[in-house]
């Protein structure tokens, strides 16, 4: 490095480099903007996951999340004593809070939310309508703060009302929404359940409601959430200190649900890890196609500069000088690049973040991880300053000779010249006799396609409204669901309105209970017909099996075929495991029964029960569920939708279209420097065909069609590449989120328009940066010393 | 009288200050020979460049078959490229990657004169002719420098042109492929093939049969002679002392 810094210091080297720059301006900038987008996305992608896991961490911790917290309700003082006495636990926070569903501007809320009364001493983050985080306000009665994330899920702003629904009889508490706060629970589209911060004279009244009102009309349910912490010194990890608070106390009884606090980190930030995972695959695809590009450009400069090269040699410079020159010029493009790069990701995941709070409810404090941008920096460079000296091995291999030789590097190939398809023939031959020259758009085509296929097969799978989150997120497919709370609601008269909308196809009832596997809290989904569940190995389980998730498979270390032991309502049965389903509901931490196997421990009355329905049209799912909502009291009815899916769906497409601009305009960039190179090697040849009678367009067709071929060779193989690897690449991903498969087969848009849309970019961006023929004059040919 | 099938009127040629050509006139008559001299530096490659279209004048007129070619568009000298004109240059300036014989068919297929059949039977006859059956299928890069010239004038006369356009076709040979060369042009003459060359040889212009001389971006001298018959001490002392008095 020192000798690379001596050496251009040397007043012959900076008049090389310096002429070297002028010749190759174009290259040079086009490397430049191309690094330039790699280090904006790698780095922006790494600063937005660092800081999302610390901030989310920080703020759970200053919240006083526990090592796992529960929501239980009905409970009393007691069970937290006995948490306490468990030599395990280190201590146990209360935060008193109340259950209620809700209702905005006429939409009703598919999960209840929590109110929390705001008193100062647990310090929530207040975040300003332009996103930015404002000073703690005084709650005053009536004011309620919810999550950004409503902002998208319900349309809900500063001034809106939201009425809590706490009994059938004068029930409704009413507040108007005075501004947000972070929920670094709850916050997240992904969840549905969310936390309102309201004042103390509120929730006791609220409090008060529930308890005054009769047991038939009580809609709302008074509870806490319970932070439970292990000793410091504890060598438990988080799953099996749960197992032992959960067998050693009566916390079953009363539990609501219950997380880790890995769970709800893992919850939090699985919208933005998807997002940031992306972003950072790409800008790995990225890297890989500006080494390629990098390459050629490399090959071609030194063919084109062979002379001058030995030139340089027979004037004694030696060829390791005239390499580090190269080096020199790209590597310092490189770390040109990468610096802008890093320096705009700053305010570009500054912007990102703010952009995310509406879907993730976060307000991340954008925190640069110095220490590992610098390692992927340093990476970065070292990966291409390898690639670089390799790249410039065959300027050492030029000999002085090569000053007076001019030897043609053409190949002779069989492939035939027909007058009806001469641009088309031509084309092929330049292929053939220049194979290598082409290699790099067939590499670069192939890379792109499987990237934007398995964008495209994302796509394809989130659906026009996130059908295939809706299918990972839920039990078993279903339009609506109808669950009754009480004996009062007619549900053959329910059945009809629903049947009125739409005739109903299928017909399944489902009961969402929970019970401990092995002694760790999970949510058990019971189904009447165990048909339905998405079973993704094995086999639907009988009365004396269980279906599990990837996740719970995971965590217990389970496989098909093994004995567990489930627990509910203080009665312990053993099952087997008989296959894997997928519902990523609690990131995956469920698993699956049937009803007789379930009875075996767990209560069975009537109010368990949510009717589903697969309707024929399922187009009428949501005017029938606005009619029965508004029509019925005493029941819940929802969609296989969520209220925050519509925000997801939006940051989704959004991050799609992002990859697919990104992506326009590198094989722009890489077009562009390509089709250069090589017409500036061809301006010869060019002149030549005009001189025989062909005409620009026809030229300029035949050398776009050079792209449009390369690129449909390499695409295809990208296409072929996706088929076999994107479902599995996808799901891989998925799997650490919960959701267990993601087929999505052969479809249009994630197999076959990429290559269409690859093929047609190349091919327009070939002929417009093939202009440059129009201006190749017959002069070219002209002999050089002639008057 | 015979009209011309290409002439020049006033033209003029400069870069930046230097002015080339100035102010020329000069007619090129059917089946004729013509060869323009002159010595290095005198504007006689520049001269030609502007006839045949491959440059712009500075001022001035060009006509084709009485059309006035001056500001022709490009198509309809891409038109004039593939089907009228033929071009043959010093450096033999074929394409790398193709054969010889793909070379030559190539113009015939770019050329709306003749069809594809034509092409292909042509193109056989040329390389029949021409002395190229051994060295068709090979890339220009691995035959000599008399067979890649061959190999250029049979691509320029494949669409059977009205006028074939050399710029020093002999500049870069040997003198066994000059001679080869040479033969060829003065065939092609004899079956009435218009040429227009350029040279500074001697040995070439004897081929013409009108032979102008350039000095200085202007033609102070023209020469007459019979059609070439073969070598004839005569044509050559006429020439010679031609030239000498324009103290060549």
């Amino acid at each position: 490095m020192v000798g690379v810094i001596k050496m251009v210091r040397m007043k012959k080297y900076k008049l090389l480099i310096t002429s070297s720059v002028k010749k190759q301006k174009s290259s040079i900038i086009c490397i430049l903007l191309l690094m330039l987008m790699v280090g904006l996305c790698m780095f922006s992608s790494v600063i937005l996951i660092t800081s999302g896991e610390k901030s989310v961490s920080g703020e759970m911790d200053r919240l006083g999340f526990g090592d796992f917290t529960t929501w239980v309700s009905g409970f009393d003082e007691q069970l937290s004593d006995e948490i306490r006495l468990i030599p395990e636990v280190e201590q146990v926070e209360v935060q008193p809070l109340v259950f209620a569903g809700y209702e905005i501007a006429g939409s009703y809320s598919d999960n209840e939310g929590q109110l929390i009364v705001y008193d100062g001493t647990v310090p929530y983050k207040f975040i300003s309508e332009d996103g930015s985080e404002e000073k703690i306000p005084e709650i005053k009665s009536g004011e309620i703060y919810i999550s950004p994330a409503m902002k998208s899920s319900f349309d809900v702003d500063i001034g809106s009302t939201i009425n809590f629904e706490l009994s059938r009889k004068n029930g409704i508490k009413s507040f108007t929404v005075a501004g947000y706060f972070e929920d670094a629970f709850m916050g997240s589209s992904m969840i549905d359940m969310k936390s309102f911060l309201v004042s103390q004279e509120d929730l006791n009244e609220c409090i008060f409601i529930v308890f005054s009102s009769a047991e038939y009309d009580v809609l709302g349910k008074a509870g806490a959430m319970l932070h439970v912490f292990k000793q410091t010194d504890s060598p438990l990890s988080e799953s099996e200190f749960q197992r032992l608070v959960y067998t050693e106390s009566s916390l079953s009884k009363y539990t609501e649900f219950s997380y880790g606090k890995e769970s709800i980190l893992s919850y939090m930030l699985l919208l933005q890890n998807i997002l940031t995972g992306f972003l950072l695959a790409f800008s790995v695809i990225l890297l890989i196609i500006c080494l390629i590009v990098i390459a050629h450009s490399l090959s071609a400069v030194i063919e084109q500069n062979k002379k001058d090269m030995a030139i340089l040699k027979t004037m004694g410079l030696p060829g390791s000088n005239i390499r580090m020159i190269y080096i020199f010029l790209y590597g310092g493009t490189v770390v040109l690049g990468l610096i802008a790069g890093f320096a705009i990701s700053l305010i570009v995941s500054e912007t990102l973040a703010g952009g995310l709070i509406t879907s993730t409810g976060l307000l991340i404090g954008v925190d640069c991880p110095y220490g590992l941008t610098a390692i992927i920096f340093i990476g970065l460079i070292m990966i291409s300053a390898a690639f670089i000296y390799l790249r410039t091995y065959g300027i050492i291999r030029i000999t002085p000779m090569q000053t007076i030789q001019n030897n043609s590097s053409a190949v002779l190939v069989k492939s035939p010249i027909v007058k009806k398809s001469l641009s088309f023939s031509l084309a092929v031959r330049e292929i053939m006799s220049g194979k290598k020259k082409y290699a790099g758009v067939c590499l670069i085509s192939a890379v792109l396609v499987l990237f934007l296929s398995i964008v495209g097969k994302m796509g394809t799978w989130l659906g026009a409204n996130g059908e295939g989150l809706m299918n990972a997120f839920s039990v078993a497919e279903h339009d609506l669901g109808v669950q009754p709370f009480n004996d009062t609601v007619p549900m053959d008269e329910v059945e009809r309105v629903i049947n009125w909308y739409s005739p109903v196809s299928e017909t399944y009832e489902l009961a969402m209970q929970s019970v401990t596997l092995n002694g760790q809290e999970y949510t058990a989904n019971v189904l009447d017909e165990t048909k339905y569940f998405h079973v993704l190995e094995g086999n639907v389980c009988g009365d004396s099996e269980i279906l599990i998730t990837h996740t719970v498979a995971n965590e217990q270390g389970l496989s098909i075929g093994d004995m567990v032991e489930i627990a509910a309502s203080g009665r312990t049965k053993q099952y087997v495991v008989s296959g894997i389903y997928q519902c990523a509901n609690g990131m995956g931490t469920n698993i699956g029964m049937s009803i007789g196997g379930y009875s075996k421990i767990g209560n069975i009355n009537a109010y368990i029960w949510c009717h589903h329905y697969i309707l024929e049209n399922g187009d009428m799912r949501d005017f029938a569920m606005e009619y029965l909502q508004n029509s019925y009291r005493g029941i819940d009815v929802h969609t296989n939708s969520w209220s925050g899916l519509s925000g997801i769906v939006l940051v989704m497409h959004i991050l799609i279209l992002i990859i697919y601009i990104i992506t326009a305009v590198f094989i722009l960039i890489s077009v562009y420097l390509t089709a250069t190179r090589l017409l500036q090697s061809e301006t010869g040849n060019m002149a030549i065909y005009k001189s025989l009678g062909l005409s620009a367009s026809e030229l300029r067709l035949s050398f776009s069609l050079r792209f449009l071929i390369t690129v449909v060779i390499g695409s295809l193989a990208g296409m072929i590449l996706s088929v076999i690897f994107s479902d599995s690449l996808i799901g891989a991903v998925f799997r650490s989120f919960g959701i267990g498969s993601v087929s999505s087969g052969f479809g249009f848009l994630g197999s076959v328009l990429p290559v269409i849309a690859t093929a047609f970019l190349f091919f327009g961006f070939a002929w417009l940066s093939s202009a440059k023929i129009k201006q190749v004059s017959l002069v070219e040919l002209i002999n050089e010393n002639e008057d | 009288m015979k009209k011309a099938l290409l002439s020049g009127q006033k033209i003029e040629k400069s870069f930046g200050e230097n002015k080339v050509l100035n102010g020329i006139d000069i007619d090129i008559y059917p089946e004729d020979f013509t060869v323009i001299m002159g010595a290095s530096g005198s504007g006689k490659s520049t001269l030609l460049y502007m006839l045949s279209g491959m440059d712009k004048v500075s001022s001035g007129k060009i006509s084709y078959k009485e059309n006035d070619i001056t500001s022709a568009s490009e198509k309809e000298m891409t038109r004039l490229r593939a089907d009228d004109f033929g071009f043959v240059f010093q450096r033999t300036h074929l394409v790398s990657n193709l054969t010889l014989y793909e070379n030559i068919v190539l113009a015939g297929y770019i050329s709306g004169k003749i069809t594809e059949e034509e092409s292909v039977s042509r193109a056989n006859e040329l390389i029949e002719k021409m002395n190229l059956k051994d060295s068709s299928t090979r890339l220009p890069s691995a035959v000599s420098g008399g067979e890649a010239q061959r190999a250029a004038v049979a691509r320029a006369v494949i669409s059977k042109p009205e006028l074939l356009f050399a710029d020093e076709p002999t500049g870069a040979l040997n003198k066994s492929n000059t001679d080869e060369v040479l033969n060829l042009f003065t065939d092609l003459n004899s079956h009435g093939q218009t040429i227009l060359l350029v040279t500074h040889d001697k040995e070439a212009a004897l081929r013409g049969n009108r032979i102008l001389y350039i000095e200085d971006g202007a033609v102070i001298g023209e020469l007459s002679l019979e059609p070439y018959q073969g070598r004839n001490k005569q044509r050559e002392d006429k020439l010679s002392e031609w030239l000498e008095s324009l103290r060549w």
